[in-house]
């Protein structure tokens, strides 16, 4: 399957985990791997499923590479009709209010342009024990058995 | 390419870059060089024991060293244990990401008295850091100078009760000094208004959550709904916590039970007694390397073939983002303007050197720091070099 990767991160934990899933799946898909600054959200048609990771700063805001694609989801409202994604958050339950709002907000836009979600949303800790790899892959392993 | 490059200091604009130059040009040998037996710079000990989330980065810089092939260089101070310039010789290029670690003066009579301490000081203490002062004794009513974010960090350590450090990295020193002092009421005192504070609002909102902080604001500005007045109408703790604003420090005089700071106001000079004086207005220089001239040569870095970054370059101010963004746009500049001199020795300039630690040896740091975290801690820390350099010495049977 073709899958593209992007990340949404403030200080690279998303990139890194973008990279991990990328070397996952690597062997039994074509995969790219690319920041959500750098990307326009028409490129989200290309292909069969789309893999978000986006992290949340500053009070639910969204992290400052998310934010370039944001502006032009909302300046452009491109129809995203078709476009299937799966999107996995990065947060901190120590901002109990806004735990994972980056990648909920986000969720909630694309769908609002009529892109549909695989799978459910989950949120990685950053002050839990968990690494993010280790919740990441299979809960992606799940979507694709079923994509 | 296969240029070799030395950064100088291993925080998080040394790390950054090396991250962005070796995702860049895989082939490259980079060598973080680090004065202290441990890596990550204020991300061990700057970030706050109860923010461990933000110290995250730090797996990303791990892999700098497990799969990016950079090389770490620890407990070898540039400019001490090896000069810069032989350090210049041998790679093609060097970075110095030394960050700023001393406290900047208050610059008023009396800054120097006993009682007085730099919010940098204290953290170092407070975080275990192997170079750091003893703990002082803060008395029951101290004053904090300054509302930036560092500023904010101290009051909320010092506000927290016991259960609310449950899951930090302060060690058990820290904690049972913090849980001594007996602290009744801080004053925190910024010459800025309340709206130019630098504090960010979400570290206002935490401190605001606190089961003890009370947060008044004396003469509160009048956009209500700015995050401190938010935080002070939501907080109603023990413990008054009172910002005071356009408030200048210009003197300090030690009186009988502490110390006495005169202040100019809006309203006039005043004066406010406290048992104890904390800092926490920015940092600068200790001295050690010739920054200014540094910066200076760092300008051109074809010439040079000198360059820094972080805190270093640009003064005290940005946070770990920053750091992240500068180090992308510096790695991009460093790989236009080598030029790799296959006769640079690079590391080997350290082959037989003695006291130097590698990254292994931070790994095994890090494990037995871990393995040894109390149940309401997540890591214990090695407070003392001797114990941080232990893992290096040969093992007894
Ligand atoms: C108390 C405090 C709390 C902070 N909290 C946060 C936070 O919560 N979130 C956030 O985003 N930012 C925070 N910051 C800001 C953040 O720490 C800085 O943006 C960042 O650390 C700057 O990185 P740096 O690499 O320039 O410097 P540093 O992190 O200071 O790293 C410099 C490194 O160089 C080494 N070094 C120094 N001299 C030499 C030498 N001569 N030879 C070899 N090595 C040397 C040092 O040992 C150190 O490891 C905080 C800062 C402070 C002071
Ligand atoms: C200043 C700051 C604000 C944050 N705000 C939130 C937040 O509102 N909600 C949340 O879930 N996580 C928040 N986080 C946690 C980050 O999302 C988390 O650390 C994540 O791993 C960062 O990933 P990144 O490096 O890809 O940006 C915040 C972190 C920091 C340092």
């Amino acid at each position: 399957m073709k899958i593209a990767i992007y990340y949404g991160t403030e200080t690279g934990n998303a990139e890194m985990l973008a990279e991990d899933i990328a070397t996952e799946l690597e062997d039994a898909h074509e995969t790219s791997v690319a920041d959500l600054a750098e990307t326009a959200p028409e490129a989200l048609k290309a292909a069969e499923l789309n893999v978000i990771v986006c992290s949340s700063y500053d009070d639910g805001d969204f992290p400052a590479s998310a934010k370039p694609f944001v502006e032009k989801l909302n300046a452009e409202s491109p129809d995203l009709s078709g476009v299937r994604f799966a999107i996995f958050g990065l947060g901190d339950s120590e901002y109990e209010a806004t735990y994972g709002f980056g990648s909920m907000k986000l969720a909630d836009l694309l769908v609002a342009r009529g892109a549909t979600t695989l799978g459910e949303r989950i949120v990685h800790d950053a002050a839990g024990d968990d690494l993010p790899e280790d919740l990441a892959l299979p809960w992606l392993a799940g979507i694709l058995e079923t994509a | 390419m296969s240029a070799k490059i030395a950064i100088v200091g291993g925080g998080p604009s040394g790390c950054y870059t090396a991250q962005a130059l070796l995702k860049r040009a895989p082939d490259l040998e980079v060598d973080v060089i680090d004065a202290l037996p441990v890596p990550y710079g204020l991300v061990r000990y700057g970030v706050a024991a109860d923010h461990q989330g933000t110290k995250g980065v730090a797996r990303q810089f791990a892999r700098l060293f497990t799969r990016q092939k950079a090389q770490f260089f620890g407990n070898l101070r540039v400019g001490e244990d090896i000069s810069l310039d032989e350090l210049r010789a041998a790679y093609d290029a060097v970075v110095l990401a030394t960050g700023l670690s001393a406290d900047r003066p208050l610059g008023i009579p009396g800054e120097d008295l006993p009682g007085v301490i730099g919010a940098g000081a204290l953290t170092r203490a407070l975080y275990e850091h192997p170079d750091a002062t003893d703990l002082p004794h803060l008395g029951a009513t101290p004053l904090v100078i300054g509302t930036g974010n560092v500023a904010i960090d101290v009051l909320r350590l010092l506000a927290k009760t016991p259960a609310e450090l449950h899951g930090s990295d302060l060690g058990a020193g820290p904690s049972d000094w913090l849980a001594a002092q007996g602290i009744e009421r801080i004053t925190v005192i910024g010459r800025s208004p309340a709206a130019a504070a630098r504090f960010s609002p979400v570290m206002v909102k935490e401190l605001g959550e606190l089961s003890r902080a009370d947060i008044q604001v004396r003469h509160p500005a009048p956009e209500a709904e700015d995050a401190l007045n938010l935080a002070a109408a939501a907080s109603s703790g023990p413990l008054p916590i009172e910002f005071r604003f356009e408030t200048r420090p210009l003197a300090l005089e030690a009186i009988e039970r502490g110390l006495r700071l005169t202040v100019e106001t809006p309203e006039g000079e005043e004066r406010i007694d406290a048992s104890s004086v904390i800092s926490a207005i920015g940092f600068t220089c200790d001295g050690r390397l010739d920054r200014a001239g540094l910066l200076a040569e760092a300008e051109d870095g074809t010439a040079s073939r000198l360059y820094a970054a972080g805190w270093f370059r640009g003064g005290p101010t940005g946070a770990i983002p920053q750091c992240r963004e500068e180090g992308q746009a510096l790695a991009a500049r460093i790989l236009e303007e080598i030029t790799p001199d296959p006769a640079r020795p690079g590391r080997t300039l350290f082959a037989g050197r003695e006291g130097i630690v590698d990254f292994d040896h931070w790994q095994q740091i890090d494990a037995q720091e871990l393995a040894a975290a109390p149940d309401d801690r997540c890591r214990r820390k090695f407070a003392r070099r001797e114990d941080l350099l232990r893992p290096a010495l040969p093992q007894d049977a």
